[in-house]
């Protein structure tokens, strides 16, 4: 009888608890980065003057924010991937970063992929939060949802991204694994969470007009922390019952919304985006150390010998005629991608190097920009016109002046323009018009650059873009890297050899009339 | 990938970002010069946001 008293009595005053706990309201709030990328320092926009950014100042911020309420700080996922800070440590700087500033959790952006699953493996078991991803299969390092208690509420999240991500990085880096649909595992994990939760927030890497079709069209999410468009969203935005935030990109913005909840409900919210300045004396310490580690080993990376030019690679002419440099690159290009020939524009590769120690600054200079390798199937015809293009203007020295590899042209500079071009073999025979050849480039010719239209039109007629056999197709696309910057293929590929003396070996012949 | 810049359609390839359809729009250099790039919904837009299918993209003189 004692112990069905007591028990009674336990259950009595759990009751009073809970209704009591219940009853009343509290506040938490959701601090939110996005897009990273590894842009640590300041660094003036284009279009801007002014200094945006820098992490020792967004941590400054977060820290004094979170000691005015309950907080969690999040991040809506491609923090580790983008800018040498990030690159050249594979993310591991960005991960300390995190650490350091006691994330409470992360979904993965399609660029956390970008270095591979074994180093995104070793990423995640160097973080101290939890990283999620309910929509993807076959990593088990990632956890689809967490919850987390703040003040008396529980808060859940659920991390959703893209299902494009076999689309936008190496075949290789995505082997294996399966995106399902962002709003069917949304649904699924709601459903499971809402009676153990009362707060449910998605971290979300599907971009914003993914964002608000995911609140229209499920319901039960209170927020969406989001991500992939580096939207500014100055307030939040209410799409049915849904709040949805998003906090720019390169840690310009810390994004802030303080939710007020009652009997496990959402009664209230105020939010806004706090713009990251550094202002002198504002720095937060540790994080100011811990980007000025990163940045005296980042320029010691770039000072690191890489190998030994036996000549000196020219990038001097690069706009007016074949030089070596354009046809080690273009080889390099072509190696990389399987394709059947390169075409790219001079006016891309931007100084020459020396002939001795190469380092790995040297090839950041020569490309500077950050290109990544496309392949997309011209014709014989196409790529004619390209190449007239190309000799169009070499009498002005403008970028558009090609450098090629797995091609032989002859072209007379003097020649009108549009009918310059001679004669052209692929591997060693006489083009094809007909013929479709893939032909591989970097993406910003890919979208009409230096005014190449050829590949735009190639990219309008290619349709139902999917990954078949490990690698993306579409029907005139065959390879997109975008995650992997073309320098760095080119840094690696001087790595293996350790020793190069490419020639200037007459693919670009001048004839005269 | 069809996304629209300033009521024109062009053509870009998935993976590709906001800075890509400036690009094919001729208008990513316009943009340097103190013009910004805005979704349909007024928010501004980071070059290296990502696209998504018919998304509408316009870019005009900054807010501020």
């Amino acid at each position: 009888m004692k112990k069905w008293k007591a028990a009674f009595f336990s259950a009595f005053v759990l009751f009073l608890f809970t209704t009591f706990a219940h009853s009343q309201q509290a506040e938490i709030r959701i601090l939110h980065v996005n897009d990273f990328h590894g842009f640590a320092e300041p660094y003036k926009p284009l279009g801007s003057d002014e200094l945006l950014g820098g992490i020792p100042y967004l941590a400054a911020k977060a820290n004094q924010l979170r000691k005015e309420k309950p907080s969690l700080l999040l991040s809506a996922g491609d923090m580790i991937q983008g800018s040498n800070w990030a690159n050249l440590f594979e993310g591991e700087s960005v991960m300390e970063w995190m650490n350091e500033m006691r994330l409470n959790a992360m979904v993965l952006g399609n660029h956390e992929f970008d270095f591979g699953q074994e180093v995104l493996k070793k990423r995640i078991s160097e973080s101290r939060f939890s990283i999620l991803g309910a929509n993807v299969e076959g990593l088990d390092a990632v956890k689809p949802y967490v919850i987390k208690e703040l003040n008396g509420i529980k808060v859940a999240l659920i991390g959703v991204v893209t299902e494009d991500v076999p689309l936008s990085t190496h075949p290789r880096n995505v082997a294996g694994l399966r995106f399902r649909g962002p709003i069917e595992t949304a649904e699924r994990y709601i459903r499971e969470l809402e009676k153990r939760a009362d707060v449910i927030v998605v971290l979300s890497h599907i971009g914003f007009p993914a964002d608000r079709v995911l609140a229209e069209k499920v319901k039960g999410i209170d927020v969406i922390v989001g991500g992939h468009s580096h939207t500014k969203i100055a307030k939040p935005v209410t799409v049915g019952g849904t709040l949805i935030v998003q906090a720019w990109e390169h840690a310009k913005g810390l994004g802030v919304l303080d939710l007020l909840i009652k009997e496990g409900k959402r009664i209230g919210f105020e939010g806004r985006l706090e713009e990251i300045r550094p202002e002198k004396g504002k720095e937060e310490k540790a994080t100011l150390a811990l980007m000025k580690k990163y940045i005296d080993r980042v320029d010691a990376i770039l000072s690191v010998r890489i190998g030994e030019a036996e000549v000196d690679l020219d990038g001097e002419n690069v706009r007016r005629r074949e030089t070596n440099l354009g046809d080690f690159i273009a080889d390099i290009i072509r190696d990389a991608s399987g394709a059947d020939v390169t075409l790219i524009n001079g006016g891309g590769i931007r100084t020459s190097i020396k002939k001795g120690e190469v380092r790995v600054k040297d090839v950041y200079s020569v490309l500077p920009f950050d290109n990544y390798i496309v392949v997309i199937k011209l014709t014989g015809k196409q790529i004619k016109e390209s190449l007239e293009h190309g000799v169009s203007a070499v009498e002005e020295g403008e970028g558009r002046f090609p450098q090629v590899s797995g091609l032989v042209f002859k072209y007379s500079p003097s020649g009108e323009k549009g009918s310059r071009i001679k004669e052209i073999s692929v591997a060693g025979r006489p083009i094809d018009d007909g013929r479709e050849y893939t032909v591989a480039t970097n993406d910003f010719m890919a979208v009409g650059g230096d005014g190449y239209r050829a590949f735009g039109e190639a990219i309008k007629s290619s349709r139902d873009f999917s990954v078949v056999g490990g690698m993306m197709k579409g029907e005139k696309v065959v390879y997109s890297d975008s995650g992997r910057w073309l320098r760095d293929v080119v840094v690696e590929y001087i790595k293996e050899r350790k020793r190069i003396a490419p020639k200037r070996e007459g693919r670009i012949i001048e004839i005269q009339g | 990938m069809k996304v629209y810049v300033n009521q024109n359609s062009v053509e870009v390839l998935p993976g590709m970002t906001v800075k890509h359809a400036l690009m094919s729009a001729g208008l990513f250099e316009e943009r340097e010069a103190s013009r910004k790039a805005y979704d349909e919904w007024g928010n501004e837009l980071g070059v290296d946001g990502a696209l998504s299918e018919g998304m509408r993209i316009y870019v005009k003189k900054s807010k501020v």
